[in-house]
This record gives structure tokens, C-alpha cells and sequence, in this order.
């Protein structure tokens, strides 16, 4: 007979290795999590229902970027791309490269932010730091195109709100020349350093197989070696002009995310350099005919995997359904089976490499 | 015009859907993107079994097929288990039946109940 004994122990709604209200409930047998449970629902907000009983279409692009303040513009622009499918009109080029820009500046200092909770997750205080002010440079870059440092009203039917200016071109080469130096300081020591990174090998770990199994997204994916991402799979933004590369890993593990996301960094950044560089002529905001009739389903890779709008309209002002899968949510199952098995004392480090968004989560 | 890529909509039935989706699903070729409902009218929400296919641009297939609110969905989690999360959504949401998915993911017992089951009708 067994003497094992089973004990509970729960990981949130607070906790200091993830300020965002999710709650884990783990099984331990002795120090491995047998078993998981998963609350998500702590600050649901009701945008889905808000979307179709407050707003009428061309208000929601400014509704939906609440939905998260990291990628708040992939929000928008996934929506916008959706109801654009349904109306008469043609975003021009020049609109399109500034939607990529601010999309790929999300996605860079969302993944800057996710490295430097690794950071404080592995007791790397002064790198957390370090990070945080370096990622600065590209919010400064956001509130200069934008206006706004988060949740932009950028985005809107047919283009985007403001032009971009030599000057701001000019400080966008200089600070990502500045943010790619960094980056790759940042890459030597994850690559080297065994307390932050390299300890973190085989922990956390989401095989292919398992990936495919619960159709893991985004960066979990990819360091497992499933190569998926939504700017490879729609032509909705053009991608290939501007060099996009997919990066992959194949070890599927807490250190094979960290490196994924770093590489995606870098390429980002040079994306962004082909756009100013680019940039096409012409204007920014094209005239939309119309009412959203019929339904579209649109999918944008958000900085943590796919992101999916679907939309229902009658002709109307008023939408029948507005539906968004957040990747976080989609990956929840995902998250469970990776904890499974491990040592409760990396539960911590696991859960900061998923890089879940709550916000999105609980829409 | 421009030319807008339309969804690959297949009607199933509650009958036949888990065997439909057996037959179909891939996981090596097809990605699982999410279970959709939309509310028809006072009686009757269209369910969707969404899936995109890896590698290729905008293919996507969805299952589609009507039910009423006192219906029991099939749970398709043996074929997918990343379907859980978006089952226990339809049931709060929607306040329909999914085999073997439980209430209680979004909303307390204070909360205002089933908020998306008269919306868009």
C-alpha cells in the first residue's frame, strides 16, 4: 500500500511571480505536480457582450484595444482587418507598413517584458531592471506614432489616425539600432549564463507531440519546434516584403521560449527598419462604403500566438456577434500539461515563460 | 475589388459531429482554433467547430450546426483536449449544455448569467 500522500497547493490569484489574477491549483506528490487545476476568471469584463449592445462598428476598433494593454493594437487591427472583409474599400500600402510597424514594436516590447520577469523569476533584480528601462526606448517609439504609450486608438477602419513624420523615422532607427545592440547583449547572456537561462533546460518542458495535441500557439510552440504563426499564414499584412523570418526552437523547454522570443526580437526589429526604410507613398486613411454584412473570421499573430476575430453583421450599425480568442485562453490546457510532472519549486519560472496575459484571457 | 478569402463552412449535426470531427482532424495538419456560438433567435444558437490548416494561407474549415438551448452538445475534449476551455465558455455564456464541461469558468453566482444568450437576435 502507498504512503504517499497528496497535497494541494494552490499557485495565485496573487502571486509574486505573476501580478495577474490567474489561480493554479497543483496536486503534489511530495515536490512533482501530479495533477492541475486552473481558475481564469477573476476580472472577466464582458467586452464580447459590450461589443454588440453599446458600440456600433466603427466605434469597437477603440473597444476591443482594452481588451489587453500589451498587444492592443493587434487587437484593433484584428478586428478593423475583419469588418474591412465585409465593407468596400482598399487600406493603402502606406497604412498596411504602418500597421505592421506598430504591431512588430508590440511585439517586441511585450517580449522584452516577458525576458525581464524571467529575469526576476531566476533573482536577476538589477537584469529585470536593466531590461525594463530598455524597453523603454520602444515605448517611447509607441507614444511618439501613436500618442499613446498603451492602448492605442491608432487603428481605425480604413487606415490608421496619424502620419509619420521624418523626425519620429529618424528617432525609430536610432533607438532600435540602440534596443538591437541591447538585444544582443541580452542573447550572450542567456545563452551562457546557467542561473538565468541555462539551469532551466529540460524544466517546463511541451514536447511536439503535446504541442500539436493541444494546439499550442505562439512562442510555446515554436520552441518546441512546431513552426506556426499567422503572419506566415495570411496575407492580410505583407509580411514577406519586410523580411519576415519564423523562429524556431526545438527543445521545448523554459530556455528554448527565452531564446525564441529573442530571436524574434531581433527580427522584429529589422522588420520595423524595412518598413521606415520602405515606407510607401500615399495616404493613410481610405474611405470605407458600407455596413458590415455577412460574417469574417480573421486571425493576426499576436505577441503571444494567434489572435482571432470573428464577426456577424446584418447590414447594420449594430454587429450580431463579435467573437475574440485570446492566445493565452487557448493555450490554458497547453499550460496545465506542461506543469504536470514537474518540481512545484520551477512552477514560478514555468509559469513566467508561458508569458500568459490575463487581460486578454479574461476579455 | 478585393478578394476576400471565405470560410469553408461544413454542416454537421449534434448526432454526428464528434464522428465528423474524427474523420476530418488531423492534428498534424489542422489547427483547432476555437468553439463559436451565435445566437440565431430566441431559440436557437449556431454552434462552430473551428480549424485552420497549418502552413497554408487563410484555409479555414468550420463545423457548423444548429441547437437549441435544452440540447446537449457533444464534448469532442478526447479528440482535442485543448477544446475544454472553449467548451466551458459556450456553457457560460451561451447557458447551453457541453458534455462534460462545467459552468463556473467566467462567472460567479452573482454575476450576471448566460450574458450572451440573447445578444445579436
Amino acid at each position: 500500500m502507498s504512503n504517499k500522500k497528496i497535497i494541494n497547493i494552490p499557485l495565485g490569484a496573487q502571486h509574486i511571480s505573476l501580478l495577474e489574477p490567474v489561480k493554479f491549483r497543483f496536486s503534489c506528490e511530495n515536490e512533482t505536480i501530479i495533477g492541475v487545476e486552473s481558475d481564469v476568471g477573476f476580472v472577466h469584463r464582458g467586452i464580447e457582450k459590450a461589443c454588440v449592445t453599446k458600440f456600433k462598428y466603427d466605434a469597437i476598433p477603440y473597444v476591443v484595444a482594452r481588451v489587453c494593454g500589451l498587444c492592443a493594437i493587434t487587437h484593433s487591427l484584428c478586428y478593423t482587418t475583419a469588418v474591412e472583409n465585409l465593407l468596400d474599400g482598399e487600406v493603402s500600402r502606406k497604412a498596411k507598413y504602418l500597421r505592421m510597424l506598430m504591431v512588430e514594436l508590440d511585439r517586441i516590447h511585450s517580449h522584452m517584458l516577458c525576458l525581464s520577469h524571467t529575469c526576476e523569476n531566476a533573482g536577476f533584480e538589477a537584469m529585470f531592471m536593466q531590461i525594463m528601462g530598455d524597453r523603454e526606448y520602444v515605448m517611447s517609439l509607441q507614444e511618439k506614432i501613436t500618442g499613446n504609450r498603451v492602448q492605442f486608438d491608432y487603428v481605425t477602419i480604413g487606415g490608421v489616425n496619424r502620419d509619420i513624420s521624418s523626425e519620429i523615422i529618424k528617432d525609430i532607427k536610432t533607438n532600435l539600432a540602440i534596443v538591437k545592440e541591447k538585444v544582443n547583449s541580452y542573447i550572450d547572456e542567456f545563452s551562457s549564463n546557467w542561473s538565468l537561462s541555462l539551469k532551466f533546460q529540460g524544466i517546463g518542458l511541451l514536447s511536439l507531440e503535446e504541442a500539436y495535441s493541444y494546439n499550442a500557439i505562439g512562442p510555446l510552440a515554436r520552441a518546441t519546434g512546431l513552426a506556426t504563426d499567422v503572419r506566415s499564414e495570411t496575407e492580410y499584412l505583407p509580411y514577406k516584403e519586410i523580411g519576415y523570418e519564423m523562429q524556431t526552437a526545438h527543445s521545448g523547454d523554459i530556455h528554448g521560449r527565452n531564446m525564441v522570443r529573442l530571436a524574434e526580437i531581433l527580427n522584429s526589429i529589422q522588420m520595423c527598419e524595412n518598413i521606415v526604410d520602405g515606407l510607401p507613398d500615399g495616404e493613410i486613411l481610405s474611405k470605407f462604403k458600407g455596413k458590415p454584412n455577412g460574417e469574417s473570421l480573421v486571425r493576426l499573430e499576436a505577441p503571444r500566438g494567434e489572435l482571432m476575430y470573428y464577426i456577424k453583421g446584418d447590414g447594420n450599425a449594430m454587429l450580431n456577434r463579435v467573437r475574440i480568442k485570446t492566445p493565452t485562453f487557448a493555450c490554458i490546457p497547453a499550460f496545465m500539461e506542461v506543469f504536470k510532472g514537474a518540481n512545484y519549486g520551477d512552477a514560478p519560472a514555468i509559469l513566467a515563460s508561458f508569458d500568459p496575459c490575463l487581460s486578454c484571457t479574461a476579455k | 475589388m478585393r478578394e476576400v478569402k471565405m470560410i469553408n463552412r461544413i454542416q454537421t449535426s449534434l448526432l454526428t459531429v464528434v464522428e465528423d470531427i474524427k474523420k476530418f482532424y488531423d492534428k498534424r495538419v489542422w489547427h483547432f482554433l476555437t468553439l463559436n456560438g451565435v445566437k440565431l433567435d430566441s431559440e436557437n444558437t449556431e454552434i462552430q467547430w473551428i480549424f485552420s490548416r497549418y502552413g497554408t494561407i487563410d484555409e479555414v474549415t468550420m463545423l457548423y450546426t444548429s441547437v437549441k438551448q435544452d440540447e446537449i452538445i457533444p464534448s469532442i475534449v478526447e479528440i482535442l483536449p485543448s477544446a475544454i476551455i472553449s467548451q466551458r465558455e459556450i456553457v457560460d455564456m451561451f447557458g447551453l449544455t457541453v458534455e462534460n464541461s462545467e459552468k463556473g469558468l467566467y462567472l460567479d453566482e452573482d454575476s450576471e448569467q448566460t450574458p450572451l444568450s440573447s445578444c445579436g437576435i
